[in-house]
């Protein structure tokens, strides 16, 4: 069970207190006393626009970087106190490919299992133990990498980089797993893919899910959404209670009797207003929308009903500039 | 909608197959350590330069000092620059390749080794050594020269040179790894590392005889931490010679000193200010 329900009670897989970092020679922080808490299994959205803080926040809690001031646990562990224990519970799959262009796909990841002290590290490959061989092959057959791994990473396309990372970082089974914006790069086909197996990933082992992301439509899935602006957290909730608090629920309607649609529809008790785009909004926050809908006796030429997307609610949330809104759109495209 | 096989049975999580703390840190050393032998050996520039540079710098440089002014030396000049390049390759080869790690900041490849639940020593130490035995292989090009410029040598001789070379790969590391703790930026890195090689391969004397520096340059020849790890492999070999005493400048326990005070320093310094800098920003 993830989500609110499973706040109640449980204990916080990561806790953020008073988090503040400031670079040095900045004129303020990049991060400016933020709290919250993930919960164990949690798929945590983590979302702001560029240079809100996300990647100073990521960079923290995953150990990169120091915090001005401020708390955070990780899995139980004080991130002051035991960082190589929280590098241990966490895996990542990091905004900008971290993967050495000059070795294999597999030589990477043999590698990464060394670091991790997973398996005993051999010079080649066929000289590493079964468990590791079968774990690789499996993973790569997920992704679809199974033929390229002996191939010079130098070779992949982005698409296949970021699939090997994601095979990297699931080999030593983290309990949190930190996604910067992971399907940047990547086709939709890919990208569906990789949701499909993630989903995968936390149904069999419940694994904490921490993402950021500017496709906010992977967002919507969410347990929980913290909007970031400015280093200073914006709204924290789940996508409905987001969308809830930002933006109306709606029907638009038009009618070729158009006037007399909106006679009824006052004599109704509602509300109704002609949008920019011509047609007939009418707000049904406390009913449903096939409530009024059944009441209308005028006939209708149109007939959506609106449910507001998480998209929107950040964009209404952050109050974005022009450009700001462009660049969530063609990210979103 | 493609269909993907379960991740059931991939996601139960295991116990760590290496328990111990001391076990994982130098599991992770050898792993980084081959990593540096396995872009040495990958890398077609790399590979390239283990030919041309001795073909430079020995067979037209060298080769030349040889004809026009090496009758002069109360030695051969030929075994003289071949100790000297040997000294030279292992010592800057090191350098380079843990300074590399300056590069892998920028394209982010670092990332991955810092956030592993090893310490940054394991990190730098790895490092270092592999660059080393990487740096080994950069011999090839110059032991190959050593047959087709027909340099009289013992094969003795050279072996003892060949011996001592961890200790001149790992002073050469130990002098990455400084370099490492104060720069960051790639673009710094690349000139630094330039600066670091080349006015030391003259200044050091591992091309041409430095005995008679004085001034300026005697002054540097004596600031320069390759000077000590050339004499002390000249010390080697030629120790029990006639040429002993105009080949070599120092006596060996002043070189061998020299050598394990600055690698000592070098390797403190430049870790700690490496560690700091990397989460202080």
């Amino acid at each position: 069970m993830t989500g609110p329900a499973a706040r109640i009670g449980a204990t916080p897989i990561i806790r953020v207190e008073h988090l503040t970092k400031r670079y040095s020679k900045a004129p303020k922080p990049a991060v400016d006393d933020i709290n919250f808490d993930v919960m164990p299994g949690e798929l945590f959205a983590f979302l702001g626009p560029n240079g809100a803080g996300k990647t100073t926040t990521i960079s923290i809690l995953t150990t990169t970087l120091a915090k001005t001031s401020g708390t955070v646990t990780i899995a139980g562990r004080d991130l002051d106190r035991d960082q190589t224990g929280v590098r241990g519970e966490i895996g990542i799959i990091f905004q900008n490919a971290s993967l050495d262009q000059h070795l294999s796909g597999e030589e990477n990841i043999r590698l990464h299992v060394a670091l991790y002290g997973i398996h005993g590290y051999r010079p080649f490959y066929r000289l590493m133990p079964a468990e590791y061989r079968t774990r690789i092959e499996r993973l790569a057959a997920v992704v679809g990498l199974e033929d390229a791994l002996s191939k010079p990473v130098s070779t992949y396309s982005g698409g296949m980089k970021r699939k090997l990372e994601i095979v990297r970082s699931l080999m030593h089974r983290p309990r949190i797993l930190f996604l910067d914006e992971p399907t940047s790069g990547l086709d939709p086909v890919s990208r569906r893919d990789l949701w499909a197996y993630l989903r995968d990933v936390r149904r069999e082992d419940s694994t904490t899910i921490f993402l950021t992301t500017h496709y906010l439509e992977e967002a919507e899935e969410a347990d929980s959404v913290c909007v970031i602006d400015h280093g200073r957290i914006a709204m924290l909730g789940t996508p409905d209670e987001i969308k809830g608090r930002l933006l109306d629920r709606s029907i638009l309607l038009d009618a070729d009797d158009r006037e007399g649609l909106l006679t009824e529809l006052r004599g109704l008790g509602l509300e109704p207003a002609v949008d920019p785009g011509g047609l007939v909004r009418v707000g049904y926050e406390d009913r449903t929308a096939q409530s009024i809908i059944a009441r209308i006796r005028t006939p209708l030429s149109v007939l959506r009903v609106h449910e507001p997307s998480l998209e929107e609610a950040y964009v209404e949330l952050l109050g974005t500039t022009a450009g700001e809104a462009e660049e969530i759109q063609e990210a979103a495209a | 909608m493609t269909a993907l096989p379960t991740a059931a049975g991939v996601a139960t999580r295991p116990a760590t197959r290496i328990d111990s703390r001391v076990g994982r840190e130098l599991n992770a050393m050898v792993a980084i350590a081959w990593r540096e032998v396995l872009r040495a050996v990958k890398s077609k520039v790399s590979l390239a330069f283990t030919v041309i540079f001795p073909v430079i710098f020995m067979g037209i440089l060298g080769g030349s000092i040889s004809q026009n002014l090496g009758g002069a030396l109360p030695y051969a000049y030929l075994p003289f620059m071949l100790i000297g390049m040997i000294a030279n390759t292992l010592y800057q080869g090191t350098i380079t390749g843990v300074t590399n790690l300056v590069e892998e900041r920028e394209n982010d490849f670092t990332a991955e080794l810092f956030v592993a639940p090893i310490s940054r020593y394991a990190v730098l130490l790895g490092k270092t050594i592999g660059a080393a035995i990487a740096s080994l292989i950069s011999l090839v090009g110059i032991l190959a020269m050593v047959v087709v410029m027909s340099i009289p040598l013992d094969l003795g001789d050279l072996l003892r040179v060949l011996a001592l070379s961890p200790v001149l790969a790992l002073a050469g590391g130990s002098l990455g790894v400084l370099f490492v703790g104060f720069v960051r930026d790639p673009r710094v890195a690349g000139i630094g590392v330039a600066l670091l090689v080349f006015p030391q391969m003259f200044l050091a004397g591992a091309l041409i005889p430095i005995n008679a520096s004085n001034g300026i340059l005697g002054l540097l020849a004596k600031l320069m931490p390759m000077t000590y790890s050339i004499d002390l492999a000249r010390n080697i070999f030629y120790a029990g010679k006639p040429e002993y005493a105009t080949a070599v400048l120092h006596p060996m326990w002043l070189d061998l000193g020299v050598t394990a005070a600055l690698f000592a320093l070098f390797t403190i310094v430049g870790t700690y200010f490496f560690v700091r800098s990397d989460r202080n920003r």
